[in-house]
């Protein structure tokens, strides 16, 4: 009866997901539920970032969460469930794509300007259709490992500690391989974002503009 | 990026992790200087992008897989309901039997005898006379019938 009672505790927006992960691995099924509602968005977009199909994005998305369920046991540090499940989204989009193993030394494809990129008025930037398609595109031309690494910091707000954790990569080489990814989503971004007006004269001058 | 060496300070700023006086300094700092404003413009403009995509994603559908693969077809409130007035039943029905078997008890000769017997305990003579003082001396009504003491010759004689 106790633990009839202790079960029909409510979840809240507001419970952490600390006591998610607790009361799933104690084998509450609501509590998992709870962690796949919160988590679902963030992992099926990124998914579809890495993997570029819809369909495939959400074939994957199952099999994350499936993944995570049955590992859930494993997982010690009960607050990092969302680096925790994008590092299986993670392993499942490259297995899905046969990605093989990155080493950040080797990945001289850049094609980075050494220029200053002007920056667009933030205030004017409005993600339509068209340039969705833009920025969907421009994510495209990353390497896997490097745009899944932009994306863990820029889109899901995961620190460098955590992505370096989830990379198994050392903390400079995530900062760095993110820098790089940023400047070159940059230079693909530009032309397409409204007002992409320079600003910062100061920073680009004397500079190539791409 | 920014060769200020503020990259950080303005990537957690546009995070909202910075507190607001310092924030407002990193703001101040950014008008006047070129090249963090011009990194601030890009992490800005690189925030309202990923914030605006973010919510336009159809998820619902999703679970069902993994509940499948799972097993996770989890109680749902309504039936932990039922499961809780069912205990709630049975309960009351046990409750129920036992009260009134209490209550059969009660009415029974056996129990009535028990309180009379436990009524009389309670005036039990020797709680109010002193040794040796005949019962006669009690008032009438209190519970027990009163007989004249049998002799002690008497009883050794038999």
């Amino acid at each position: 009866m106790l633990r009839l009672l202790k079960r029909t505790e409510p979840i809240t927006p507001e419970t952490p997901d600390e006591s998610l992960v607790r009361r799933a691995q104690a084998g509450e099924s609501a509590a998992f539920r709870a962690l796949f509602e919160r988590h679902v968005v963030s992992v099926r977009r990124f998914l579809r970032d890495l993997l570029r199909q819809g369909d495939m994005a959400d074939d994957a998305t199952q099999e994350t969460f499936t993944r995570a369920h049955a590992q859930l046991q494993k997982l010690g540090d009960h607050d990092r469930f969302k680096p925790w499940i994008l590092g299986i989204a993670r392993n499942v989009a490259f297995e899905a794509r046969r990605v093989r193993t990155y080493d950040p030394i080797d990945d001289e494809d850049d094609g980075i300007p050494a220029a200053v990129i002007p920056s667009p008025d933030p205030e004017a930037v409005l993600l339509d259709a068209e340039l969705e398609k833009h920025f969907t595109e421009a994510l495209s031309h990353l390497s896997e490992h490097r745009r899944a690494a932009l994306l863990m910091r820029l889109d899901h707000g995961l620190s460098y500690e955590e992505i370096a954790e989830a990379f198994d990569w050392s903390l400079p080489t995530v900062k760095n391989e993110i820098h790089r990814a940023r400047l070159k989503l940059r230079t693909h971004l530009l032309p397409h974002l409204t007002g992409g007006k320079a600003l910062g004269g100061d920073a680009t001058k004397g500079r190539n503009r791409p | 990026m920014s060769r200020c060496g503020r990259t950080s300070q303005l990537e957690a700023l546009v995070r909202g992790e910075v507190p607001g006086p310092v924030a407002m300094d990193l703001r101040s700092h950014a008008k006047s200087c070129a090249v963090c404003r011009h990194e601030l413009n890009w992490l800005e403009s690189e925030s309202s992008l990923f914030r605006q995509r973010a919510g336009r994603d159809e998820v619902a559908h999703l679970w069902a897989g993994v509940a499948n693969k799972r097993g996770l077809n989890e109680s749902r409130p309504w039936t932990r309901v039922l499961v809780a007035m069912a205990a709630a039943a049975v309960l009351a029905l046990v409750v129920g039997l036992g009260g009134g078997a209490a209550q059969r008890n009660a009415l029974s000769p056996t129990r009535a005898m028990d309180e009379v017997f436990e009524t009389d305990a309670l005036m039990s003579p020797t709680l109010i006379l002193d040794e040796g003082e005949p019962c006669s001396k009690l008032p009438s009504g209190v519970g027990f019938s009163c007989s004249q003491p049998v002799p002690a010759s008497f009883i050794a004689s038999r």
